[in-house]
């Protein structure tokens, strides 16, 4: 294997040229303002105070991270059962179905959520058939249910894979000694099942919340463009204020709720693990 | 990893062979516009006339268009907006138009070579215009009375009676537009009271009407019919007439924002000649009546102009079409990067609001 590693060093160039010095630029720009004539950047901590002590931006970030969480919640909901049934198929099934949960992610991501735009319409297809029944136009697109209903549609792929390999992952005697032992089928899946397949929920978390927390524009083609969430912040500061300073501050602060919040996963992960084992 | 790395280099290979297949024979023009605003027929016709090949890039904001050509690209014809254009000239990124190469130049229509449509390049130095026209009110006939209109003109976007019935542009330079012109103050003004008056309509506007915050999508929505009100450029609101015969097109006499689109040469362009070509042809008869019918924005080509809203015309009759000219209280946008900054933050925070 030792002759390959130096093929390694392209990928090694290209991912500091597109991953790390990005990020340096980003810290640079957030703890900077433009300068005067003499220095081109002051160090400052303006930009976060100027985040941080607003209240309407903190409540962009509350909602954001409301809308993040409850996209999670709902796929894990979805997304277990699903996983958990296509794990009990036969081999030929298993693919199949995976391919089925997998296809409509060929489509661009775009195309998908602008179809939901059409759907969910006043005059769409939703409400036309519910017209038959004389009921409606319910209100549905631009609402808070239309932009959950666009990430979790968008993003449960990613947490029924993730479920999914750590369930076929799985060593099955060990639910067979289980039952050997006299466990019932709640009690089995309770110790056996669940904590092993919770790494696969815990990466299943990361894929589905880091871009439900970051997306702007599933919030803006189904939650029209007054929904606004932090992506929508970042966005408009990079594009239309000009202000690269506090749009790279706001995507700090980002960045450390994120990690934050992942190592409280991993932690809660491992917790979980010591439990069992000590069972 | 053996794989990965042929792979690259068959990547680099196929990049090589890419860009060198751009020295072939023919001459290039590269140009980045607005989506949907061109003739599909324009550019294929262009190519065929000069045996040339054009490259046509399309841009969401002229905002989106500043940050990509700052960041290095190149393009020999780009169609900004007039305040746009301003700050291009003012930061030394533009070439002098040569006008002795623009044969058509006299057939442009008066009323751009006065104030205040001429203001952001007063003697057409540095730009062409493209498309002209006005910001105002698009309604329905059957719901909403036009007395309601005319009496109440953009205040009626604060009207209880009309809530959930509207669409609001989610645009900061549009949107606080509106009550800088309602409130009687200029649009271009840097009085923070005044802003903050404008703000606060804002806010008003998104706290009890139940707006939609749109942009493009205003064009389908108000064409099928929707909703009842929303603010519209004057060549959109000329499409939405000419597909849904119960809509209208108001621009109120609190004076609104008029706005000219032109095409500029950048100082780095690699063929400013046929840059010049291109810009003579598009404003020639037959083009230019061609792509208006094609787009519904207003031509700046004076005999177009008269062709389409002469009787029998394609738009004679569409009351959104032709641009209201010589009016006092109308404005352009000046480039001001403090207002930008103002705005852009104000106009989250006014969405957010609600």
């Amino acid at each position: 294997m030792k002759q390959f590693r130096k093929m390694v060093y392209p990928y090694l160039v290209w991912s500091t040229i597109m991953i790390a010095v990005p990020m340096l630029l980003i810290l640079l720009y957030a703890f900077t303002t433009q300068g005067n004539t003499v220095t081109k950047f002051l160090f400052t901590f303006k930009n976060f105070k100027r985040f941080l002590t607003d209240t309407t931006f903190l409540n962009v970030l509350y909602t954001s991270l409301r809308i993040a969480v409850e996209t999670t919640v709902i796929c894990i909901i979805l997304g277990y059962p699903t996983a958990y049934v296509i794990a009990k198929f036969s081999e030929k099934a298993k693919l199949r179905w995976v391919l089925v949960i997998t296809l409509p992610t060929w489509i661009n991501m775009l195309v998908r959520t602008y179809a939901w735009t059409g759907i969910l319409q006043d005059d769409g297809v939703i409400n036309s058939f519910l017209s038959i029944f004389k009921i409606g136009p319910i209100p549905l697109i631009y609402t808070d249910f239309a932009v959950i209903l666009g990430m979790v549609y968008n993003f449960l792929p990613f947490m029924i894979i993730q479920i999914y390999t750590s369930l076929t992952k799985m060593d099955y005697s060990l639910k067979e000694a289980a039952n050997d032992l006299g466990a019932g089928p709640a009690k089995t899946f309770l110790k056996i099942t669940l904590p092993l397949s919770m790494p696969g929920v815990i990466s299943g978390i990361t894929l589905v919340f880091l871009p439900a927390v970051s997306s702007f524009c599933i919030p803006r083609m189904l939650g029209g463009g007054s929904y606004v969430m932090v992506g929508t912040i970042i966005e408009s500061q990079f594009l239309t204020a000009g202000d690269w300073n506090f749009g790279s501050a706001i995507s700090l602060i980002m960045a450390i709720i994120i990690m934050i919040s992942m190592y409280i996963t991993k932690k809660v992960d491992k917790g979980e693990k010591v439990e069992g084992a000590s069972v | 990893m053996k794989k990965k790395g042929l792979a690259l280099v068959l990547m680099l290979f196929v990049l090589a062979a890419l860009s060198l297949s751009g020295c072939g024979s023919k001459e290039k023009l590269k140009i980045y516009l607005p989506g949907e605003y061109m003739s599909d027929d324009l550019v294929p016709n262009f190519e065929k006339l000069y045996d040339v090949e054009v490259d046509v890039e399309l841009f969401d904001s002229n905002e989106m268009m500043y940050t990509k050509i700052m960041a290095g690209d190149t393009y020999d014809v780009l169609i900004p907006s007039d305040y746009m254009i301003e700050r291009l000239i003012k930061e030394d990124y533009l070439q002098k138009i040569d006008i002795s190469k623009i044969t058509n130049f006299s057939s442009i229509t008066p009323a751009l070579k006065e104030a205040p449509y001429n203001l952001f390049d007063p003697d057409n130095s540095y730009s062409v215009p493209y498309f002209w026209g006005t910001v105002g009110i698009i309604y329905n006939t059957k719901n909403v009375p036009f007395e309601k209109i005319q009496s109440e003109e953009f205040e009626i976007f604060r009207d209880t009676d009309f809530a959930g019935k509207i669409y609001f542009y989610d645009s900061e330079r549009d949107a606080f537009m509106i009550p800088f012109k309602s409130l009687g103050y200029s649009m271009n003004t840097s009085n923070e009271d005044e802003i903050m008056d404008a703000y606060n309509w804002l806010v008003d506007v998104n706290t009890t009407m139940d707006p939609i915050t749109v942009t493009d999508d205003v064009i389908d929505g108000m064409a099928q019919g929707r909703k009842d009100l929303a603010i519209v450029y004057s060549g959109d609101a000329a499409y939405v007439l000419s597909e849904n015969e119960d809509m209208s097109y108001y621009t109120p006499s609190c004076g609104t924002n008029v706005w000219v689109d032109a095409m500029v040469i950048p100082k780095n362009a690699s063929n400013p000649d046929l840059a010049h070509k291109f810009i003579d042809y598009v404003i020639s008869y037959d083009v230019a009546l061609d792509n208006t019918e094609a787009v519904g924005y207003a031509s700046v080509n004076k005999d177009v102009l008269d062709t389409v809203t002469a009787p029998g015309g394609l738009y004679d009759g569409n009351e959104a079409y032709l641009p209201r000219t010589g009016y006092e209280k109308d404005e352009v946008f000046n480039d001001n990067e403090f207002l930008r900054k103002k705005l852009s933050e104000l106009w989250i925070k006014a969405k957010a609001a609600r």
